[in-house]
């Protein structure tokens, strides 16, 4: 059980790291409690239903011709809130520049940001869901989760 | 021998220089040890020095080529003169000496010739004379033959006086001679006995001496004629002269000698030559002549007469001839005379010349035997010697002149002697002359370059000094203003830090401390560039009108909390007189008295600090004066003080326009040594060093002060002041505008029948309001105390409706000032009664202020409550107040323009009333929204904080002036109210931070609110701050909004959670699209119709926030309520908190949302909700 637990820390540390998360989340984590036990899992796989489906749209949306800049901003823009809620700080920051290329019309940037943007977002979420089957195993195991020592 | 010398040389120079360094170094330190650094000083004496060793080298080296000069010169000119005429006289002399000596020679050479001659010429006759007479065969003809010899020869003789003898000797030993005595001029003729000669002719001619059988015969002849006048005498053979013989002429040549005679005695020269026969066989007879030469002796003795010196003739063997004394020349003994040697001469200096010649040469002559000798001593004295040699036949001569040099080179020697001695002379003392000169003239020289020297290096010592003086100056104004850009930037960075809601709550104490502590710091460079600046002489003084009053009101405000904080009063006090606009720098004015009432009150622990301010001109003496005797024991002092410097004001008042303002700051703190009055204002210089520890400081601020003061053409000083604290007066000249005539705006109070009364707690604010109040004709009243005030209360209204008055006397007796006043109230028509209440005087420790409230409120009817009241009043009971309608409240400290205002509102009100009286009902609406609409211009315009004062509206805020120009915004009932504010607030401060988030102003403005606001968060965190809060939110993002309304779940609010704008709307207005709404975002389905507060996406689909929020505004138009609306953007930039206000809302929050920052914003938003339900 150490092992796991020290594992879970270890893995989320590095998360916190590495800046794919930030302080958002960890409030985030203090939200959660009895009353809401699986809050973070909750909010995240909303966050993750969510991402997609802009990225789709995001990713549809630059296939189009004439490309509507504003509406890919505007998707840009919601996921750079929802992302920022979270604390997904790496997501929010490729957002912000995402924006700075859609306000600046650039088509290239924009796909090359886009591309960027699922990476990282794939990246998180494997990350997440690695965390939350540690949490599982733990809390399959029996244990109350203290997510931060 | 010469670098010896040198070595020599250089030693004595070194010495001298050190005496001479000495000497400087003493004079130098005499002169200067007052204020020269020793580094300088040693700088100067080391020039000094070597300017000494210098200027001394040269002084010697010119002297030196002086003594040479002139030595050479002198030695010269003395050479010159002395070889020339050496030399001329030598040549002179040698030419005279040689002539000298040719004369003698010649003479005798002359007597040689004619004694030649004469022998010659007696041969030739003697021939003649034998050969007529051939043969001689008898004695006849014998006799006739010598008959006529000796006529023959005397011819000869007589012709020749100078003739000493002439003797014919024959053969036959026969001999005639003619013999002349030079001594007594006899002329004897001797011959021998003839008969004799006859037989003994043959042995004669053998050898005469030996015929001693002839006779010799003499006659004395007649000198003229021959004539014998003697009879013959026979004479001795020795008696007889000498009679050359053949002997004489042995080889029949004439021959020489010089004989001695018997009868002369000087030498004779004898010459004897043969007389041959006719055959020329044999020689008949000798003839033989002899002269003297005593002539040449007499011609020596002319010429040595003529010329000094001494001279003499000796043979070749040293035998003297002929002396120019009249020295014998021969040895006197007693058988025959002989020849003298001139080393045997009785004259000293002939002896002793032929001693030295015969010393000198012995007999090693030069060749010719002439000899010139210039220089050889003899006895005493110095002579010439010159020798000549004369060579005769047979008859060699030497003839030596001495001629005492003196005699020639006497003159010269001594000329040359004196020459010399006065060359001499006169080159020493020319040397001497010179020296002193040379001396004199280098010494000014040396004194001069001295103090040159000494000059350049204190010219450039100042000149360091003034360099690295400005160098100072610019380095601090240089780095103070590149020290406050990096402390604006930490300042600025610190504030975007604080408003990070972050932070824990000891991160963000650390942060305030770190700001302080910045700020701080910043004032401090603040004030090194002030001074730098002013001692650069960088400081320009702005020229703009500004209105001095208000400025100072301004900055007693300011002070006021401070003063409050320390239980000190602080009182502005202003005559009248004071013009209202001035023009300077308000700036620098603001900056002089807020560093000196900062001062006060750095040392003031208790009592009050006065502002006194005047203005000075002839009018207001009396007014003043009157003011101040009345008002303060120290009134006098400062009348006396007006006296000194009246002459002085007139003179700046004939100025145009230019007056002069008094002012006094006056504390009660622990007051200043005298002894230090002067220099606290120089830089960096405190009255008590201990302080600096207690108060902390730099002690820059009143020599910024003064600087100032005096840049504005004024003075400061501290002046001796009654009791404890400091009093400093000061005044500064400043213009008055022109067109501002009329200046002073005078209200005149006196006709309103108001009675003020004043229930403050501060001494001394109250007695010089009210004494102020009484100046301008409004009865006042005072009291210190809750008890005072409702005595006097009582007293006022009870006594005035109950006919009793005597009896309340009796109970509460009132001082005898006080009764007279009520008698002058009672007397008053109609008044008006002001009631000025220090909210100090409310028990607020316990719950007893609000009986003591509500005693008073049974007044309220019958007189104008005017409440003074402290920032940190409690809002309870403020809220209290307004609830009772007590609407006009002042902030403290009370001066004299609020009190304007107070008078001025509570007449206008007065006004009012009476109008309504008449008019009815009137719209009474209208007419507050007309107050209102006045008071708004009042604030804004104002700039300051007479806030809401008399004014019927519901609100009170206090916008208070602070250092941080934070405005905290008090709570109150009404949302419109609040609103108008905000853009109110808005205005006033210009950067954009008021803005970023409320709760920033509840938490910058101050530490104590700061600590009270997170307390009361904290205190709520246990029960859940946001308990009860309804709140909408509209977000159409689901994470965030299921992650808002989870926080806000937490926090005990309960959330409605709408999807865009326009469920948002509707929810509000109705509540189907809430319903529909709930089902989605899992919410509890709210009862509650009304929302406190709504949460606001900015970017919504359908409606987004900015539209939803006008919706919203728009709706509540004509309603008074007014729903905060907190924006929730992503956007951080400040075109959109613009945007936010623009459309109505209140705050906003950016994304991501930080708990604390909401809770807080709520809170600020909702809390007058909690606090009023």
């Amino acid at each position: 059980m150490d092992h796991l637990h020290r594992k879970l820390r270890d893995h989320e540390a590095a998360m916190f790291q590495q800046g794919y998360l930030d302080d958002q989340f960890s409030q985030l984590q203090k939200l959660q409690d009895d009353t809401s036990p699986d809050f973070v899992i909750e909010v995240m796989t909303m966050f993750f239903d969510d991402s997609e489906k802009l990225l789709n749209n995001m990713s549809r949306a630059l296939e189009q011709v004439p490309v509507n800049f504003k509406q890919i901003d505007a998707h840009a823009h919601q996921q750079k809130g929802s992302s920022a809620s979270v604390g997904a700080a790496r997501v929010k920051n490729v957002c912000g520049t995402f924006r700075n290329f859609c306000e600046a019309q650039n088509l290239e940037g924009c796909v090359r940001c886009l591309q960027q943007l699922q990476q990282e977002y794939s990246l998180l979420k494997n990350n997440l869901k690695y965390l939350f089957k540690l949490q599982q195993e733990i809390k399959t195991a029996g244990r109350s989760i203290h997510t931060r020592g | 021998m010469a670098t010896k010398c040198m070595h020599v040389f250089d030693r004595l120079l070194l010495w001298f220089a050190t005496c001479w360094k000495k000497n400087s170094t003493l004079t130098g330190r005499r002169k200067f040890h007052k204020d020269v650094e020793k580094e300088d000083f040693q700088y100067s004496t080391t020039q000094c020095l070597s300017s000494y060793y210098s200027v001394f080298v040269v002084r010697l080296a010119i002297m030196v080529m002086l003594a040479i000069l002139i030595g050479l010169l002198t030695i010269l000119t003395w050479h010159f003169t002395k070889i020339y005429t050496t030399k001329s006289l030598n040549s002179l002399a040698y030419d005279l000496r040689y002539e000298l000596l040719q004369r003698p020679i010649l003479r005798m050479w002359n007597i040689l010739n004619s004694t030649a001659e004469i022998t010659t010429a007696q041969v030739k006759l003697s021939e003649y004379v034998i050969r007529s007479h051939g043969n001689l065969a008898t004695q006849a003809e014998q006799v006739e033959m010598y008959e006529s010899m000796r006529a023959v020869t005397w011819a000869l003789f007589a012709s020749r006086k100078a003739l000493n003898s002439i003797t014919v000797k024959y053969r036959n030993g026969f001999v005639q001679a003619f013999h002349r005595d030079l001594k007594d001029n006899n002329i004897f003729y001797i011959y021998t006995d003839l008969s004799y000669h006859e037989t003994n002719s043959f042995a004669a001619h053998e050898d005469t001496h030996s015929n001693k059988s002839a006779i010799w015969y003499r006659e004395q002849l007649d000198p003229v004629n021959g004539e014998k006048i003697g009879k013959a005498m026979k004479i001795a053979p020795e008696d007889s002269i000498s009679i050359a013989g053949l002997s004489q002429v042995p080889d029949g040549v004439a021959s020489w000698h010089v004989s001695v005679g018997k009868f002369t005695d000087s030498p004779l020269l004898s010459a004897a030559l043969p007389v041959w026969d006719s055959s020329n066989k044999s020689i008949v007879a000798v003839v033989g002549v002899t002269t003297a030469l005593y002539s040449v002796g007499q011609l020596m003795k002319e010429l040595v007469d003529k010329h000094s010196g001494h001279m003499y003739l000796t043979s070749q063997e040293g035998y003297l001839l002929a002396t120019s004394t009249n020295d014998p020349l021969l040895t006197n003994s007693t058988k025959k005379p002989k020849l003298k040697m001139a080393v045997d001469c009785d004259n000293e200096v002939i002896r002793e010349g032929a001693m030295w010649l015969k010393k000198t040469y012995e007999n090693n002559f030069p060749p010719s035997h002439e000899v010139h000798e210039e220089n050889a001593r003899l006895g005493h004295q110095q002579y010439y010697i010159d020798s000549f040699f004369l060579i005769l036949k047979k008859l060699p001569l030497v003839g030596v002149i001495i001629i005492p040099r003196k005699h020639i080179m006497g003159q010269a020697d001594e000329r040359a002697f004196k020459t010399l001695v006065i060359l001499i002379s006169a080159s020493l003392c020319i040397i001497v002359i010179g020296c002193v000169c040379i001396l004199i003239l280098t010494n000014g020289v040396s004194k001069e370059m001295n103090l040159r020297a000494e000059l350049i290096s204190h010219l450039e010592a100042r000149r360091k000094a003034e360099a690295s003086s400005n160098y100072k100056s610019q380095f601090l104004a240089n780095m103070s203003h590149e020290l406050r850009t990096p402390m604006a930037a930490v300042i600025g960075l610190l504030d975007i830090l604080l408003s990070d809601d972050r932070l824990t709550n000891e991160q963000c104490a650390t942060v305030t401390q770190i700001r302080k502590c910045s700020t701080a710091l910043l004032h401090l460079l603040n004030n090194i560039l002030d001074i730098s600046k002013v001692e650069s002489g960088k400081l320009v003084l702005e020229e703009a009108e500004f209105d001095f009053g208000r400025e100072l009101e301004g900055l007693v405000d300011m002070f006021s909390v401070q003063c409050i904080n320390h239980n000190v009063e602080i009182i502005l006090d202003l005559s009248d007189d004071m013009p209202k606009l001035v023009r300077g720098d308000s700036a620098r004015v603001v900056q002089i008295f807020a560093n000196l009432i900062n001062n006060s009150i750095k040392f003031t622990l208790s009592g009050h600090i006065i502002l006194r301010g005047w203005c000075e001109n002839p009018n207001s003496y009396g007014d003043s004066e009157n003011f101040t005797l009345e008002q303060k024991p120290f009134g006098c002092s400062r009348k006396t003080k007006m006296k000194q410097h009246e002459n002085h004001s007139k003179k700046a008042s004939n100025i145009d326009n230019k007056m002069i303002l008094w002012f006094e700051v006056d504390d009660t703190g622990c007051g200043i040594d005298p002894s230090k009055w002067d220099s606290v204002f120089e830089s960096f210089e405190q009255a008590d060093l201990s302080t600096t520890r207690l108060h902390g400081g730099t002690g820059l601020g009143l020599c910024i002060v003064r600087s100032l003061v005096n840049k504005m053409g004024g003075e400061i000083k501290i002046v001796k002041k009654e009791g404890p604290g400091t009093l400093m007066r000061l005044y500064m000249q400043l213009t008055a505008p022109v067109d501002a005539t009329e200046q002073h705006c005078q209200v005149d109070f006196a006709n309103n029948n108001l009675m003020v009364l004043l229930a403050l707690h501060g001494n001394m604010s109250r007695l010089i309001t009210s004494k102020w109040l009484q100046k301008n004709g409004v009865l006042t009243m005072e009291a210190s105390e809750w008890n005072g005030l409702t005595q006097i209360l009582k007293e006022l209204f009870e006594a005035k409706t109950s006919t009793h008055n005597n009896d309340f006397d009796t109970h509460f007796p009132a001082p005898e000032g006080l009764n007279s006043k009520f008698i002058s109230i009672q007397e008053l028509p109609n008044p008006t009664f002001v009631i000025v209440v220090d909210i100090d005087l409310l028990d607020l420790s316990t719950d007893i202020w609000k009986e003591q409230l509500n005693f008073l409120h049974k007044y309220y009817a019958r007189a104008k409550f005017v409440w003074l009241q402290n920032h940190d009043s409690s809002n309870t009971v403020k809220t209290e107040l307004r609830k009772k309608g007590h609407i006009l409240t002042v902030n403290k400290p009370l001066y004299k323009a609020k009190m304007i205002h107070i008078l001025e509102d509570v007449i206008k009100e007065r006004n009012v009333e009476v109008q309504k009286k008449n008019m009815k009902e009137d719209d009474l609406h209208e007419s507050l929204e007309i107050e209102y609409t006045h008071h708004c211009d009042v604030a804004s315009s104002d700039g300051s904080d007479i806030s809401e004062i008399g004014s019927s509206n519901l609100v009170t805020a206090n916008g208070e002036k602070q250092r941080e120009e934070v405005v905290r915004i008090n709570p109150s009932s009404l949302y419109q109210k609040s609103n108008c504010l905000l853009g109110l607030s808005n205005g006033y401060m210009e950067h954009k931070e008021a803005f970023i988030s409320t709760r920033a102003k509840g938490e910058d403005s101050k530490g104590g609110e700061t600590s009270r606001v997170s307390g009361s968060s904290k205190a709520m965190n246990g029960k859940k701050s946001l308990e009860g809060l309804r709140i909408l939110l509209a977000e159409d993002t689901a994470v965030i909004q299921r992650v808002a309304t989870i926080m806000l779940e937490k926090m005990g609010a309960t959330v409605v959670a709408v999807g865009d704008g326009q469920q948002a709307v509707d929810a509000l207005n109705g509540m189907p699209g809430v319903e529909r709404n709930t089902i989605t975002s899992q919410t509890e389905i709210l009862s509650f119709p009304s929302y406190d507060l709504i949460l606001m996406d900015c970017q919504m689909p359908k409606m987004d926030g900015y539209e939803a929020t006008k919706e919203i505004r728009k709706s509540e138009i004509g309603t008074s309520f007014h729903i905060p609306i907190v924006a929730l953007t992503a956007h951080a930039m400040s075109c959109d908190e613009a945007k936010c206000l623009e459309v109505g809302m209140d705050a906003y929050l950016t994304k991501p949302i930080d708990f604390k920052l909401m809770e807080s914003t709520i809170l600020s938003l909702t809390k007058r909700e909690t606090l009023t339900s």
